[in-house]
């Protein structure tokens, strides 16, 4: 790794740490260790320099305020280091792709039941808190996460949690880590649960003539038997599509489908448009393909609102009168997540950051960008302000007190001040 | 031990005096008879005599107390219903008990967002009652000077779009203390319970929550209805905290839909060993159970000498095995499990949907601690959690490690999630004895960190398993937690010297005097 320093001009250097050591029988972590060894080495030395080092990973660059100038560029490599199959638990290099990781587990008849793309890492996803329609059956990445290593701001090397399913041993830094955009440490190393690979998959469409017909239909199908295992709700064009799965052995699957259709048939405005029987890496697939657009449009925001409002929401965001491009828009009405965008330049973009202020004034809630267009640079990332901001500046000072970890992209005193 | 604000003791008389004007004069405790019941929670081996015990029932009140002991240099310690089991909530240096216990009101229960908030006192299973009942609760939350209703939402009394009637909800945690504890309580030490192996663990359960932080402020995060917040998860890291980084006052809490078809497996087994295969091929064909909970050969005859359930006596080990979900497909889930318990040798194997059965044999479960203090032998139970593909030998291990003390190791315990509870029998007369106690625990706790275990999976670290810390976690690690603590507590005011290891006040625990737990919460 490179020591020099320029001062004045862009530094981006790639600083590249060994992956974890491959599956082994006996849990010897060798690979590992010399890359947490190397990585706080790393971090301790930038510390030192009051140097940055920045990793925004592949799919959320453009999600906070933008990195130093100067600066390390850190991306992780890593793999499986060992998968304790009969626990339903797997530790894995921060650095590993979740595509890799799903490929190997798969092939072991288990998963992690998370909604990340294949070239997300782990550590990634953690930081990120990537979640999808997933987060219904299977609990967010705070709920399946166990256990966690990872280098604090001066180079430390810290170990939380661990490999049991329970465990109240000190701080659960675990939970703090979970969406803290890569701030407060470098996670390098991760040990989460995993499921077993369901029998099949049933997907089935919904019909939809208005968005707001789901926040009376979530509540009674969750407390049904035909409780799905993910639910999920987009706007395609100007057609609305619910869709949902179940997960699990055959007669399993078309119970719950029956039990569906019964509460379907008291139904005017929903119905069901069709089903297909599928596999768990189709699904994932046709999932992963139709929430491309979330990284490749320009403009992408993330709205949270009360989960029974998420309807009137996505209905409020898609009845425009202004002539900008139509909206993408997918929701998770169990959770009132809404992520919407598309193709808008800067003025367009502005204007929809406007029409989603006054969208959270009447129905409450939050928003954050994750792409923002040239011309939107003004578009505070993350808003309205949220009451614990203090406390989480006060936790980066304690954890990267010389704030080296991505500096200002959330945490920072002027996150105060606005 | 000594008491680190001796300076300070010469103002608790003014100090009492602001604190009844705070929350009258039925608020405080301070004679030597009313204190005694304070002394301790459910880890008796640890107690010491608060300065006096004060109970605010407002948020506003708990944050103008804090700030009158702040004033004159008092410190504090927070307290639910004391059911803890680690020493958590006892002021072990003169400190003044702030009790949550009539912050007991359940301020909204929003059906449509799936969301109750409740004041930190209420009892855990208070909320499950109310939810159901059923109807509307309405808010009588007076939201805070300056904290904004939009980002709380917490005077908000109902949401009336999500259509749900109240029917087919719950809170979910169900620690065995569930008709004593706080569900601040339950937060704090992120309680467990029979049901978390498919449900989870309290912190799973909590979106928000508002607390009083160490300078008297009030921090409310992520309170409201949202599912999800910005940035780091600061409710994550409250759960659990035990009550060091300041008070918890209310609650967001998450409510589930509630299981309504259930199948109920009883396996009987001529050893632990076998017992604890089939919980290990359970969880690895991929089934998850709601719980499945084990009791070893002398915990059943305990049991059954106490209560008459019908179990036999010359068992050694007994399962309990219980699922949930859709009706129709509980039965081929109750074969896959039936099929692995004959495999590893269950002599006796039933199973029911009954509901009348169900709630029996539950009970003998949760009943099964308050059959110990039946036998009036001295005991104290400890907490550690193992994966569960080494339960087998981890359980053969703490044995063999009561057998090289010469004492009696009893189990009953949460088996699907790999925690153990490993009851240490001694004879309270006998003070070697009573040490060779605390050192075979101190030994199969040191034996479950070497196989990738912790020393406590619900229980907490309180004072009890504080030396247990430094084994646990390298000293970074140790710094880390410090660092987390100075960033909400930087006087170190409130409940110094729990979970973390502390400079000001160290704790030192002789001998398990009189731990019997009567009823315990396990």
């Amino acid at each position: 790794m490179s020591k020099k320093k320029s001062k004045g001009k862009q530094k981006q250097e790639a600083a590249q740490i060994p992956p974890g050591s491959p599956p082994t029988a006996s849990g010897a972590v060798s690979g590992a260790d010399q890359g947490a060894a190397a990585l706080g080495a790393l971090v301790a030395e930038c510390a030192g320099q009051g140097l940055a080092v920045v990793d925004y990973g592949v799919m959320h660059e453009g999600l906070g305020n933008p990195p130093p100038a100067e600066h390390r560029k850190l991306r992780q490599n890593g793999q499986i280091i060992e998968h304790y199959a009969r626990d339903m638990t797997v530790r894995v290099a921060a650095g590993a792709e979740w595509g890799a990781v799903q490929r190997a587990m798969l092939a072991t008849g288990q998963f992690v039941p998370v909604d990340a793309d294949d070239d997300v890492t782990v550590g990634e996803a953690i930081v990120h808190n990537v979640y999808g329609p997933l987060r219904l059956g299977y609990g967010g990445m705070r709920d399946l996460l166990l256990g966690l290593h990872y280098v604090d701001g001066l180079g430390r090397d810290i170990h939380v949690g661990g490999r049991t399913v329970k465990n109240v041993a000190g701080y659960d830094v675990t939970k703090l880590m979970v969406g803290s955009l890569g701030e407060l440490g470098v996670v390098y190393e991760a040990t989460l649960r995993t499921y077993a690979v369901p029998e099949q998959v049933i997907a089935v469409d919904l019909k939809l003539a208005d968005p707001v017909q789901v926040d009376g239909f979530v509540n009674p199908l969750l407390v049904s038997d035909a409780a799905p295992t993910w639910l999920w709700m987009s706007l395609h064009g100007r057609a609305w599509r619910l869709r949902l799965a179940y997960y699990g052995r055959h007669s399993a699957c078309a119970a719950q489908v029956r039990s569906l259709e019964t509460i379907l048939d008291g139904q005017e405005d929903i119905g069901m448009q069709g089903s297909a029987r599928t596999t768990l890496a189709q699904d994932a697939a046709e999932r992963a393909a139709h929430r491309r657009w979330q990284r490749q449009a320009p403009a992408v925001v993330k709205l949270v609102v009360p989960p029974a409002e998420t309807g009137a929401v996505c209905a409020a965001l898609a009845s425009s009168r202004d002539h900008d491009p139509p909206l993408c828009l997918d929701a998770l009405p169990a959770h009132g997540c809404i992520m919407t965008g598309g193709s808008l330049d800067g003025a367009q973009a502005l204007r929809l950051e406007a029409r989603v202020t006054r969208i959270l004034e009447n129905f409450g809630g939050l928003r954050v960008w994750y792409a923002r267009p040239r011309g939107a640079e003004s578009i505070r990332p993350f808003g309205p302000r949220q009451a614990d901001w203090p406390m989480l500046v006060k936790l980066k000072q304690a954890m990267d007190p010389k704030n080296i970890l991505n500096p200002g992209r959330f945490l920072s005193p002027e996150l105060l001040t606005t | 031990m000594g008491s680190y604000h001796a300076q300070a003791m010469a103002n608790v008389q003014a100090a009492l005096q602001e604190l009844r004007q705070i929350v009258g004069k039925d608020g405080v405790l301070d004679q030597p008879e009313e204190l005694l019941v304070y002394e301790c929670d459910g880890f008796s081996v640890a107690r010491a005599t608060p300065t006096a015990v004060v109970f605010p029932r407002r948020t506003e009140q708990v944050a103008a107390c804090v700030g009158a002991l702040n004033r004159h240099g008092l410190g504090m310690v927070p307290r639910g219903s004391g059911t803890g089991l680690a020493g958590g909530c006892v002021a072990f240096a003169g400190e003044v008990l702030i009790s949550t216990v009539r912050m007991n009101q359940i301020e909204t229960i929003d059906w449509g967002n799936r969301v109750a908030v409740v004041q930190a006192g209420v009892l855990n299973t208070a909320l499950s009652e109310a939810v159901a009942r059923g109807g509307m609760v309405v808010a009588d939350a007076t939201p805070s000077p300056g904290l904004s209703l939009r980002e709380g939402e917490g005077s908000k009394t109902s949401s009336t779009s999500g259509g749900a009637s109240g029917g087919g909800l719950h809170f979910s945690p169900d620690p065995s203390s569930q008709r004593a504890s706080t569900i601040g309580g339950n937060a704090a030490t992120n309680a467990g319970g029979i049901n978390t192996l498919k449900h989870g663990v309290t912190s799973n359960h909590i979106l928000g929550m508002e607390m009083v932080l160490a300078d008297g402020s009030i921090m409310r995060t992520r309170a409201g209805s949202l599912l999800d917040g910005i940035g780091p998860d600061l409710p994550g890291l409250v759960c659990g905290s035990e009550g060091t980084l300041g008070i918890i006052t209310r609650l967001w809490c998450r409510l589930v839909p509630k299981p309504r078809h259930f199948r109920t497996i009883y396996a009987v087994y001529g050893s632990t060993g076998q017992a604890c295969l089939t919980v290990s091929d359970v969880i690895a064909a991929g089934i998850v159970p709601t719980s499945m909970e084990m009791m070893d050969g002398r915990m059943i005859r305990v049991v059954e000498e106490a209560f008459h359930y019908g179990f036999p006596t010359d068992a050694q080990a007994l399962l309990l095995i219980e699922v949930d979900g859709v009706d129709q497909i509980l039965d081929e889930q109750v074969g896959q499990i039936l099929e692995l318990c004959r495999k590893h040798g269950a002599t006796d194997v039933q199973h029911c949907a009954d509901a009348k059965r169900r709630l029996e044999l539950w009970s003998a479960r949760k009943r099964a601690f308050g059959a110990i203090g039946r036998l009036h032998v001295a005991y104290f139970t400890q907490d550690a959690c193992v994966p569960r593909s080494l339960l087998p030998v981890a359980i053969e291990r703490i044995c063999q490690i009561g057998r090289d003390f010469g004492l009696q190791i009893n189990n009953v315990f949460h088996a699907g999630d790999g925690n153990v509870h490993p009851i240490f029998f001694f004879d309270e007369s006998d003070p070697a004895q009573a040490q060779a106690a605390l050192r075979a625990a101190e030994k199969a706790l040191e034996y479950c960190i070497s196989i990738g275990g912790t020393i406590t999976g619900e229980h907490g670290v309180g004072v009890e398993k504080l030396a247990m810390m430094e084994h646990m976690f390298n000293p970074d690690t140790i710094r880390a937690f410090q660092a987390i603590k100075g960033a909400f507590d930087p006087q170190e005011r409130i409940n110094v010297g729990k979970l973390i290891p502390s400079d000001k006040i160290r704790v030192q625990l002789v001998k398990p005097l009189a731990a019997n737990v009567p009823g315990g919460a396990l």
